[in-house]
């Protein structure tokens, strides 16, 4: 029978070094994605993730269950990239090269020639219009997009209530729709 | 606020299901029969999918053998006790961020409006003349306040028209404290 993350935890802080191995294979590539998702670069999401895995190691003996922990590992991940996010921003030089690299990549499963047009132009403007954002409005959009989380789920991660995640949601998206609005 | 201006406030969270049923059955009725609300939620049905198109296209599948062996390199690996404290001085003051300038502001501001009381060398150099009141005559009276125990009382006369020689020479009698 599969154990539950609160039980894997429980072995982690009893020193069962298997356990934690058991939830970063559980939670490794959907915190990749998030940190990916506001990173928008897989070397520096990688690096981010290992971070986010190494600090919970560390921390998981403090780890009171207070909150799943799901919702307090994707805390450490956020709080990384959106420390890494700010000094990525002081470097566009290297945002424009991830940028392209990942459009790119995505353009390896083109395949209509107009389709394929309009959906660059749209990944384009779309990747553009995210990387506006401010990094807490970027990652209410990501949580709730990538991962489908509630809002008291990511009012938990981000540390703020839920009113907050539901006014942040509302504007990116407008902040999107507004310069996405020719292309929808 | 019209019928239409309070479902559009409540289509993301109804989008988000995070509104309850009773509430969805009615946003929901609402945008079936009004083509306007019909409108904003494709709007945002769009938005979405794009973004989760674009969000979740470029995530490549991670293999998890080579991402736990690096993560168990770095969990063997001893970590410098200046990296350690560096995190650890980073986290205290990191999160939340914003949190810290209230308080920092209010700190500052209190010891900027008390130096003095904490410097007493520079209150003996910052000496100053105040009128603190005027007596029952129309005179004022400003102190001038040397340290903590020296206060020099200075009788301020105001030089009024009709006042003459012999008014000067009979002196009211000063103002009682």
């Amino acid at each position: 029978m599969e154990l539950s993350d609160w039980e894997l935890v429980r072995k982690c802080q009893s020193g069962e070094m298997s356990a934690f191995q058991e939830l970063a294979s559980r939670y490794h590539q959907k915190v990749f994605m998030v940190i990916l998702g506001l990173l928008r670069n897989r070397d520096d999401a990688m690096e981010v993730a290992q971070e986010t895995f190494l600090r919970a190691y560390r921390k998981i003996g403090g780890f009171q269950g207070g909150s799943s922990f799901y919702t307090w590992l994707y805390r450490i991940a956020v709080n990384l990239a959106i420390d890494a996010q700010r000094r990525q921003k002081r470097n566009p030089l290297d945002f424009r090269e991830n940028m392209d690299d990942l459009l790119e990549s995505q353009d390896e499963v083109a395949r209509d020639p107009f389709a394929e047009v309009h959906d660059r132009e749209l990944r384009e403007n779309m990747i553009k219009a995210i990387n506006d954002l401010t990094p807490e409005h970027k990652a209410v959009i990501v949580l709730r997009t990538i991962e489908g989380l509630s809002y008291k789920d990511i009012g938990e991660i981000l540390g703020c209530s839920e009113g907050t995640v539901m006014s942040r949601l509302h504007y990116a998206r407008k902040k999107l729709h507004d310069k996405l609005s020719s292309f929808l | 606020m019209n019928e239409c201006e309070r479902i559009e406030q409540s289509m993301e969270r109804w989008l988000d299901g995070e509104l309850g049923a009773a509430e969805s059955e009615v946003v929901r009725s609402h945008v079936d029969s009004c083509a306007n609300c019909g409108a904003v939620q494709q709007r945002l049905v769009k938005l979405e999918r794009a973004l989760g198109n674009v969000l979740a296209a470029a995530a490549p599948r991670i293999e998890f053998a080579p991402f736990w062996s690096e993560l168990e390199r770095r969990i063997d690996e001893k970590t410098p006790w200046h990296k350690d404290l560096r995190e650890r001085i980073h986290g205290w003051f990191a999160v939340p961020r914003t949190a810290w300038a209230v308080p920092a502001l209010i700190v500052l501001l209190i010891a900027v409006l008390s130096y003095d009381s904490y410097l007493p060398f520079w209150r003996s150099r910052n000496n100053s003349a105040t009128v603190v009141s005027i007596d029952a005559y129309g005179r004022s009276v400003a102190l001038l306040r040397e340290d903590e125990s020296k206060t020099t009382v200075i009788w301020l006369y105001q030089n009024q028209e009709g006042d003459d020689e012999a008014a000067e020479e009979t002196p009211q009698p000063g103002p009682a404290f």
